[in-house]
C-alpha cells in the first residue's frame, strides 16, 4: 500500500515484470515464438506492458524493435513474425505515465516447425486402430463371409413412402437441408436421395429437389439423374425439378415451405445437414399430412425431427444409409468395422472412469495416463 | 477414365489432408486452408448454375403461366432490381453494404431482415405444436420427457423456483382427481387399492415436492442438462463421428461413390 501511494504521488517507476520466458510454439508450421513473463508486483495500477524484440544478425543483436503493447493483467503473448532458425531475445517494459521500468533480456529462443504434432498422437494411433478394423472386414468380405446388419425402420420406410405417394398421386419432396457438398451428412443425404430417385422413376413419381448449396444442387441432379436410369426411366427424368432455391438460410426454410403447402407432396424427406429451419420444415410437412423420413447428425436438432416426423435416422444411422440400402459387402464391412471400434471405445471409456475415480481419491498421477492421452489439441 | 480420374483425385486429397492433420510443417501446414480457399473458389463459379437454375426455373412458370407465375415475377424482378441496386451502391460507395448506401439502409434492413425475423419467429409456434405432441404422456417414455422438460423449462426461467411448488401441488392434485375417478371406475379390488393409494400417495408427496423444488429447482434442472442430457448427447457425438470416420474412408477407398456420375 505505502509503495503504491509512493508511485502514485511521487512518481516512482513501477516495479519490472520478471522470469520472461521465450519458447518455440510446440507442434506448429514454424514461425511462432510464446513468450511468458510473472506480472509485475506494480500490475493493478500500471498503464500498459510493452514488449521489445531483439534478433541476431550477423552475430550481433539488433536494436530493440516493440512487438506490442499489451494492457495489464496480461502476461503471455505469441510473436508470430518469426523467422525459422534466427535467435531472438525480448523484454517486457512496464508503464505509469512518464515513468517505466524494464526487465532483464529473456533466454534466447529460435523458432522451429514440427515434422509430427505429438499431441495428436493419440488419434493417429485411433485412426490406425480404426482403418486397420476396417480393412480387416474389408478383406474378410472378400472372402465371402456375409455380414448382418440390424434393421432400420427409417430406411425400410423409403420404399413404403415412396408408394405411399405414388397411391395419393402426389410427388415426392426432397430437403438436403443447408449442409455443403463438404459436409458428410450431405453426401449420406445424396445416397439416400439416389434410392429414392430410384424408386420414384420405377413408381413414375414426380420427384423434387430444392437445393440450398450451388455445388449440392449440380451433385443432386446428377445423382437425380443417374437415380432415373438405374431406375430404368430416363425419360421421366425432369431437370426443372432438381433445382436451387436459395443461399439464406430462412429464404430456403420459407421456400420449401412454399413447395410443400403449393404441391402437397405425399412424402418428404429432409435427410442432411439442419440448423434453426429444421422444426419449420419438419412441422409444416406434418401439417400437410405427408409421410416424413428425416435424418441428420445435428444433434440439437434431432428432438425436433423426433417430435415432428414419421421416422428419423439418427446420427449415424444415416451415414449406414448407403450401406444398407445397397447391401453392399463392402460398405457393410465397413459398417462392422465401426461397431468393434465403438466396442474398443466403450471398454477404453469404462477403463477412464475407473482410473480417474481411484486418480481422485488416491491422487496417483500416472492414473491420469488415459486422460492425458486422450487430451487432443 | 470417366470414374478413375475423379477416385484419384478423391483418394489423393483424403489422403493429403489426414496427413496434414499430424503434419504442422509445409508443405503440409497450410495444406487444409489452401484446399478451403479452392473449394471456395469452385463453389463461386458454382453459384452462377444456381441463379442460372433459380432464374430458368421461374421463367418456365411465367411462360408457361402457371397459377404461382405472379410470384415468379415478382422473384425476376427483385432479382433484377437488388442486382442493379447492389452494383449501383458498389460503383457509387465502393462496397454495396457501406454505411452509408441506400441499398443496405432501405432494402437489406427494412425488407430482408425483417422477413427473416419472420420466419425465424414462426419457429417459437412450431416448437409449440411439437412440445404439444411429444409432450402427451402416452408411455413411459413420453413422461419421462414430459417431467424432465417441466424440471429443465422451470429450473431455466425467471421465477421458476417460485412458481415450482404450486405447479408440482396442481399436478399432484390432479393427479390424485384422476386417480380417485379411475379407481372409482375399476372393478377389481386390487386395482382400486392402486390407484386410491396413488392418490393418497399423490396427495401426501405434495408438501415435500414443493419444498424440494422450491429450493432445489435450478439444481435439478442443471443435473439434468449435466448429467443424463450431456451423457446421451455424448454418446451421439461418438456414434456420429465414429460413422463420419467410416464413411470418410468409404469415400477415399472409392467404396462410396454416390456423389459420381
Amino acid at each position: 500500500m505505502i509503495k503504491i501511494f509512493l508511485i502514485l504521488q511521487f512518481s516512482l517507476p513501477p516495479l519490472p515484470v520478471s522470469e520472461v520466458v521465450a519458447k518455440d510454439v510446440p507442434n506448429d508450421a514454424g514461425g511462432k515464438i510464446q513468450i511468458e513473463w510473472e506480472l509485475s508486483p506494480d500490475d493493478s495500477i500500471i498503464d500498459f506492458y510493452t514488449v521489445f524484440k531483439q534478433k541476431k544478425i550477423e552475430g550481433q543483436w539488433s536494436e530493440p524493435e516493440t512487438l506490442t503493447v499489451v494492457r495489464s493483467g496480461t502476461n503471455s503473448l505469441t510473436d508470430t513474425d518469426c523467422k525459422d532458425g534466427v535467435e531472438y531475445r525480448y523484454f517486457v517494459r512496464v508503464s505509469k505515465g512518464e515513468e517505466f521500468s524494464d526487465s532483464p533480456f529473456s533466454n534466447i529462443a529460435m523458432s522451429s516447425a514440427q515434422w509430427f504434432h505429438k499431441k495428436r498422437a493419440s488419434v493417429l494411433i485411433l485412426l490406425i486402430i480404426i482403418v486397420g478394423l476396417l480393412l480387416y472386414f474389408i478383406q474378410k468380405t472378400r472372402k465371402g463371409e456375409e455380414l448382418f446388419i440390424r434393421k432400420i425402420a427409417g430406411l425400410d420406410a423409403l420404399d413404403e413412402a415412396v408408394g405411399r405417394s405414388t397411391e395419393l398421386g402426389r410427388p415426392l419432396l426432397f430437403v438436403l437441408g443447408l449442409g455443403t457438398i463438404a459436409d458428410i451428412p450431405t453426401i449420406a443425404g445424396l445416397s439416400i436421395l439416389k434410392r429414392v430417385s430410384k424408386k420414384s422413376a420405377e413408381y413414375e413419381t414426380d420427384l423434387i429437389v430444392p437445393c440450398f448449396d450451388p455445388v449440392v444442387f449440380v451433385a443432386a441432379q446428377e445423382t437425380v439423374k443417374e437415380g432415373y436410369i438405374e431406375g430404368g426411366r430416363p425419360d421421366l427424368f425432369k431437370e426443372g425439378n432438381v433445382f436451387f432455391l436459395s443461399y439464406d438460410q430462412f429464404g430456403y426454410a420459407a421456400g420449401v415451405d412454399g413447395i410443400m403447402v403449393r404441391e402437397k407432396p405425399g412424402a418428404v424427406f429432409l435427410q442432411g445437414y439442419f440448423y434453426a429451419e429444421s422444426l419449420i420444415l419438419a412441422e409444416t410437412g406434418n401439417s400437410i399430412g405427408a409421410i416424413q423420413i428425416s435424418g441428420t447428425t445435428a444433434v440439437t436438432q434431432l428432438p425436433f425431427f423426433i417430435a415432428a416426423t414419421d421416422y428419423t435416422l439418427i446420427g449415424e444411422e444415416m451415414y449406414a444409409a448407403s450401406a444398407y440400402l445397397t447391401k453392399d459387402a463392402l460398405s457393410l464391412a465397413t459398417i462392422k468395422g465401426e461397431d468393434w471400434v465403438k466396442i474398443l471405445l466403450i471398454a477404453v471409456i469404462i477403463l477412464g472412469i475407473i482410473f480417474e475415480s481411484i486418480a481422485f481419491f488416491t491422487k496417483i498421477p500416472w492414473l491420469h495416463v488415459l486422460k492425458n492421452f486422450f487430451t487432443v489439441v | 477414365m470417366k470414374k478413375e480420374v475423379p477416385l484419384a483425385i478423391t483418394f489423393i486429397s483424403g489422403f493429403l489432408l489426414i496427413v496434414a492433420l499430424f503434419i504442422p510443417h509445409e508443405p503440409f501446414g497450410s495444406l487444409q486452408e489452401r484446399f478451403n480457399d479452392w473449394y471456395i473458389i469452385v463453389s463461386g463459379f458454382t453459384l452462377i448454375l444456381g441463379v442460372d437454375s433459380l432464374i430458368l426455373y421461374h421463367w418456365r412458370k411465367i411462360k408457361r403461366k402457371e397459377k404461382e407465375a405472379p410470384y415468379s415475377i415478382i422473384l425476376i424482378s427483385t432479382f433484377v432490381i437488388v442486382l442493379a441496386w447492389g452494383i449501383y451502391s458498389g460503383v457509387k460507395y465502393g462496397n454495396p453494404f457501406a454505411p452509408a448506401s441506400s441499398f443496405l439502409r432501405y432494402f437489406y434492413t427494412y425488407m430482408f431482415v425483417p422477413l427473416q425475423a419472420t420466419m425465424f419467429s414462426l419457429l417459437a409456434f412450431f416448437i409449440a405444436s411439437a412440445a404439444y405432441r411429444a409432450f402427451r404422456a402416452r408411455g413411459l417414455n413420453a413422461t419421462l420427457l414430459l417431467i424432465s422438460a417441466g424440471i429443465v423449462m422451470l429450473g431455466r426461467v425467471p421465477k421458476g423456483e417460485e412458481a415450482a411448488p404450486y405447479f408440482i401441488g396442481i399436478t399432484l392434485i390432479l393427479l390424485a382427481i384422476v386417480s380417485v375417478l379411475e379407481g372409482v371406475s375399476r372393478v377389481e379390488v386390487y386395482e382400486k387399492i392402486i390407484f386410491f393409494g396413488l392418490a393418497v400417495v399423490s396427495i401426501i408427496a405434495i408438501f415435500p415436492a414443493a419444498w424440494f423444488l422450491k429450493f432445489n429447482l435450478p439444481r435439478l434442472a442443471d443435473w439434468v442438462m449435466n448429467v443424463p442430457q450431456l451423457g446421451a448427447k455424448r454418446g451421439l457425438f461418438i456414434g456420429i463421428w465414429l460413422g463420419a470416420i467410416a464413411m470418410a474412408i468409404r469415400i477415399i477407398l472409392g467404396i462410396e461413390r454416390t456423389y459420381l456420375k
